[in-house]
């Protein structure tokens, strides 16, 4: 590959990296649009994390917010306990989150629990930790837990402005996408991938099914429960809702969508139907209740029942015959 | 102690119920080998199709199943042609997806018809209890799970002995081979998951005799009737039965004996551990 095909290759994410750092400039006045383009780009954060397990290896997991909870829930009662920054919490909710996964994803692939039974097991898995912190009364309970109030303190990432925080969720994305894309490249990558496609015989030519699983299980929970160290500060509380099932279930269907196993699949689908959903939302929330979440499951029984490989096939598609007219068939990517 | 039996008896008959929603879903997985999510949904919409009923034609609960029982089928049967009939062909993933989006659109529509706040019926025709010694049951939970019962067992003939029964037991052994023998694999899948999705109705009317109902309680009854499957594994009729009452048992004895929030702390707790220990459950065949 010369520099060309490679600067061919890489402009898009350039020109998306450019775009998502001037964002705050264009919107940045509203608050109310703040929050929404930090929403997009969170749940771009767990769709893209979701793609090592879900898209790579094939598990489908429906378990994000629990990891997401347990991210919260350590680096937030850390934060109130012992005044330990939330900077810190991050790597410390990350590391809780992923000990956990750790420990149920073990006996999960050493009994072979697969497939749908795997999904199930995850979604509710959420539930027995809402349940679960919801009796835990020193940490969880049914009160919301408010972090302490700051106007602006970088100590405890409380800030006047949604912005800073947008510019955090920006940061994991990037992380998020730089592991999906090293792993993808990885030995462990293609041992994934082959488990994926199908398990026996990706075991019988010698990949470690469940080493390999446990090590994506366990990666995917470290960014998420990273991520949900931020999400406790970004609202402020912490609470047992964060552990949803319907929420954790939709993190899956972007990933599903977005077109699995594409390292930036899940995030193209988070932009466009996340975004989508919210502009609906604000439009017309007022008019009919609930009515934008018709729309917009509507649009995913479409998309998965007529594009079953997602759509990130259909934008290469049309990058490709973008460049073909631009710059002529040979550096097409 | 007194307590801790009634509870459990209560809990039993519950269990009942559940191992009718599960009886749905069990046809539709173990015939068709279909993953549907949005089966608690369903269950969701025939409560509120019973709460209809009850409230614009003066309706006593019981009875809604006449009318709901055949506009479930009839809703069933048209979800399989438009959506689960394009989505054999692909991976469970896409089933999953499709079923998931299903469940979306179902909850947001009854939300936007009977918004968010739960619905209940006035006194059915059932309400009151009966003593037995200390223990004070429900009447119309007895009933419910008698109704329940009664109709496991008629959906278990209809499956041994009728033949579009047998048509429907021969898909889920071999499909390949029922098609040789000459059985239309739509038309069995189609009646299968209208049959699946209208038990439901049946289960809806009976638990609007003394529940209410939201939008989101189709979430918790999905989740539910897939752990009555794990713990009764595949192609076992009366399986079933026993482990809805194991399901229904267990959820009580945790509120009773435990703490009233962690009933499904022990539905799911068990679910986790059929799955890890026996995956193919208590009476499974395959």
């Amino acid at each position: 590959m010369n520099t060309k095909q490679r600067t061919i290759k890489m402009l898009p994410l350039l020109v998306g990296l450019v775009v998502a750092l001037i964002v705050p400039l264009i919107v940045g006045k509203n608050q109310y649009n703040m929050v929404l383009v930090t929403t997009v780009l969170f749940y771009g954060v767990l769709a893209t994390a979701w793609n090592i397990i879900g898209g790579m290896a094939g598990q489908l997991d429906l378990a994000a917010w629990a990891y997401l909870g347990l991210g919260a829930f350590t680096s937030g009662t850390l934060l109130l306990r012992w005044n330990v920054t939330p900077w810190l919490g991050m790597i410390l909710g990350g590391l809780v989150a992923a000990g956990f996964a750790a420990l149920v994803g073990y006996p999960l692939f050493r009994f072979g629990v697969k497939e749908v039974w795997y999904a199930l097991s995850s979604a509710a898995l959420v539930e027995v930790l809402r349940v679960a912190f919801l009796m835990w009364d020193e940490v969880g309970g049914p009160v919301e837990r408010y972090l302490p109030f700051h106007r602006a303190s970088w100590y405890h990432m409380r800030f006047a402005s949604y912005v800073p925080y947008y510019y955090i969720v920006l940061g994991l994305l990037l992380i998020a996408l730089f592991v999906n894309y090293r792993i993808s490249r990885s030995k462990l990558g293609y041992y994934l991938l082959a488990l994926g496609e199908n398990e026996d015989a990706a075991e019988v030519i010698g990949v470690d099914a469940r080493a390999c699983k446990l090590k994506a299980l366990m990666i995917y929970a470290f960014i998420v429960g990273a991520t949900g160290a931020v999400y406790a500060c970004l609202f402020g509380f912490i609470h047992p809702s964060f552990f949803n099932t319907a929420q954790s279930t939709e993190v899956a269907i972007l990933g599903i969508i977005g077109g699995m196993g594409i390292v930036y699949g899940p995030l193209l689908a988070a932009i466009i139907l996340v975004s989508g959903r919210e502009f609906m939302r604000a439009n017309l929330g007022s008019s009919l209740e609930s009515l934008y979440l018709a729309i917009y499951a509507v649009v995913l029984i479409v998309i998965a029942l007529f594009r079953p490989q997602g759509i990130a096939p259909l934008f290469r598609k049309a990058y490709d015959w973008l460049l073909s007219r631009v710059v002529g068939e040979r550096y097409a990517a | 102690m007194e307590n801790i039996i009634q509870n459990l008896l209560n809990g039993a008959l519950m269990g009942c119920i559940y191992a009718l929603i599960a009886l749905g879903l069990s046809i539709v997985f173990g015939v068709m080998n279909v993953v549907n999510f949005a089966h608690g949904e369903f269950v969701m919409l025939s409560m509120y199709f019973t709460f209809a009923a009850g409230a614009y034609w003066v309706l006593d609960a019981v009875t809604t199943p006449l009318i709901t029982f055949p506009l479930l089928f009839l809703f069933g049967w048209l979800t399989y042609y438009l959506l689960i009939d394009r989505t054999l062909r692909y991976r469970y993933v896409t089933q999953i997806a499709v079923t998931v989006g299903l469940a979306i659109l179902l909850r947001a529509i009854a939300q936007m018809i009977w918004q968010a706040q739960p619905r209940a019926l006035p006194y059915s025709m059932i309400q009151g209890n009966i003593q037995i010694g200390g223990i004070n049951i429900l009447t119309s939970r007895l009933i419910a799970a008698a109704v329940s019962v009664v109709a496991i067992f008629l959906v278990y003939l209809f499956l041994m002995k009728t033949w579009p029964g047998r048509a429907i037991r021969a898909a889920s052994d071999d499909l390949d081979a029922a098609s040789l023998a000459g059985v239309n694999y739509r038309q069995t899948y189609a009646l299968s998951f209208g049959l699946g999705t209208a038990l439901t109705a049946l289960a809806g009317g009976l638990l609007m005799t003394f529940q209410q109902v939201d939008p989101t309680m189709g979430l918790r009854f999905g989740l539910l009737s897939w752990c009555v499957l794990a713990l009764a594994g595949l192609g076992s009729v009366p399986g079933l039965l026993i482990s809805g009452v194991i399901v229904g048992g267990a959820e009580a004895l945790a509120m009773s004996v435990w703490d009233p929030r962690s009933r499904l702390l022990a539905v799911y707790l068990i679910f986790i551990l059929v799955l890890w220990l026996r995956p193919r459950g208590l009476f499974g065949r395959k």
